[in-house]
């Protein structure tokens, strides 16, 4: 990987993270968002956090042995920990664990 | 508030920082970049899943224009976040500048979640933002070097990136008024896995719940 190609993109990256960040500042110094803006600020982020789970399972090959077999417990793990006990660490911590074990030992 | 005060409120967010920021630089080391590249990112970036997201994209060799619009639209809740603290910072310094740098998730949570007297508030939301961007830069390059040192498999780590997702898609639905959008984008996202090209599956899966959050509003607020 070339170091143009990084730094490109870390440049790029923040830039793209600090706009968002200071969008509302600029935007809404002065005057209340409007009713459609609120609408998609309130609406967006779940939409965009479910989208973002089938993201992280774009590469799994469904059709092959193991059939996606460790994302589908490892996923099943966090939503069932976090359901039960809502600590987001405890979820995040058990699911990765339970993956990284049958990735390595069981499949 | 007195230092220790402040420290003793960003431990759990340490707690989360440290291990996720080691995972991001294990991954970043596990594709060969040098170890101060994730100083950089976190440096610079500091946003948890945009960075990883980066990472991502970086292994798929996607453009720098690629990245930017992912980064963007990944980050867009961020807005959100920010609406909600324009009066709050408005008669701070020039210090505000590094508090909206630093607004991720886990800094908004704590920032709209502590109770300050009004003469200490900027300096303990500067204390707290920069405690938690600390927290993420130690742990992500310590991360990166130790995946270079460490004989430790760690294959499968980067799992911890779908349970957050995970995870944070229960925290949304269970705060969101309306639930509607969180089953369209279970549709929206199980359509795009299976039917959008891999590499185009985000921006595109991204677009297509805007459009649909938008056209179809009133029904969305219909019922619930």
């Amino acid at each position: 990987m070339e170091s143009s190609y990084i730094i490109g993109s870390i440049i790029v990256a923040m830039l793209a993270t600090y706009a968002t960040r200071i969008i509302p500042f600029l935007l809404f110094r002065n005057r209340e968002p409007s009713a459609l803006i609120k609408y998609i600020e309130l609406n967006m982020p779940v939409m965009i956090m479910v989208i973002l789970v089938f993201y992280a399972l774009k590469d799994v090959k469904w059709e092959s042995y193991p059939y996606g077999m460790a994302e589908i417990i490892g996923v099943g793990v966090a939503i069932f920990l976090h359901v039960r006990f809502q600590n987001a660490l405890l979820s995040i911590f058990v699911a990765t664990l339970a993956y990284m074990v049958l990735v390595q030992n069981v499949f | 508030m007195s230092f220790l005060q402040i420290v003793k409120l960003t431990i759990p967010v340490m707690m989360g920082y440290i291990p996720l920021g080691m995972a991001f630089g294990l991954l970043l080391s596990k594709l060969l970049i040098p170890w101060y590249y994730a100083f950089f990112m976190s440096v610079f970036i500091f946003a948890g899943s945009g960075q990883f997201l980066a990472l991502t994209l970086f292994a798929s060799q996607a453009t720098i224009l690629e990245i930017g619009i992912a980064t963007f639209l990944l980050n867009l809740r961020h807005t959100f976040y920010g609406l909600s603290m324009i009066s709050a910072f408005k008669d701070f310094s020039w210090k505000k500048h590094y508090l909206i740098f630093g607004l991720t998730d886990e800094t908004f949570a704590l920032l709209k979640t502590t109770e300050i007297a009004e003469a200490n508030r900027e300096r303990v939301y500067v204390w707290i933002t920069f405690l938690n961007q600390c927290y993420w830069v130690i742990g992500s390059v310590v991360g990166a070097m130790l995946g270079n040192i460490l004989p430790f498999n760690y294959q499968g780590i980067e799992f911890s990136l779908t349970a957050l997702f995970v995870v944070l898609s229960i925290e949304l639905y269970k705060k969101n008024r309306l639930h509607k959008p969180f089953f369209v984008a279970l549709i929206i996202g199980l359509f795009g896995m299976v039917l959008f090209p891999p590499q185009k599956m985000l921006i595109l899966s991204l677009c297509l719940a805007a459009f649909v959050l938008i056209v179809f509003k009133r029904s969305m607020e219909n019922g619930k």
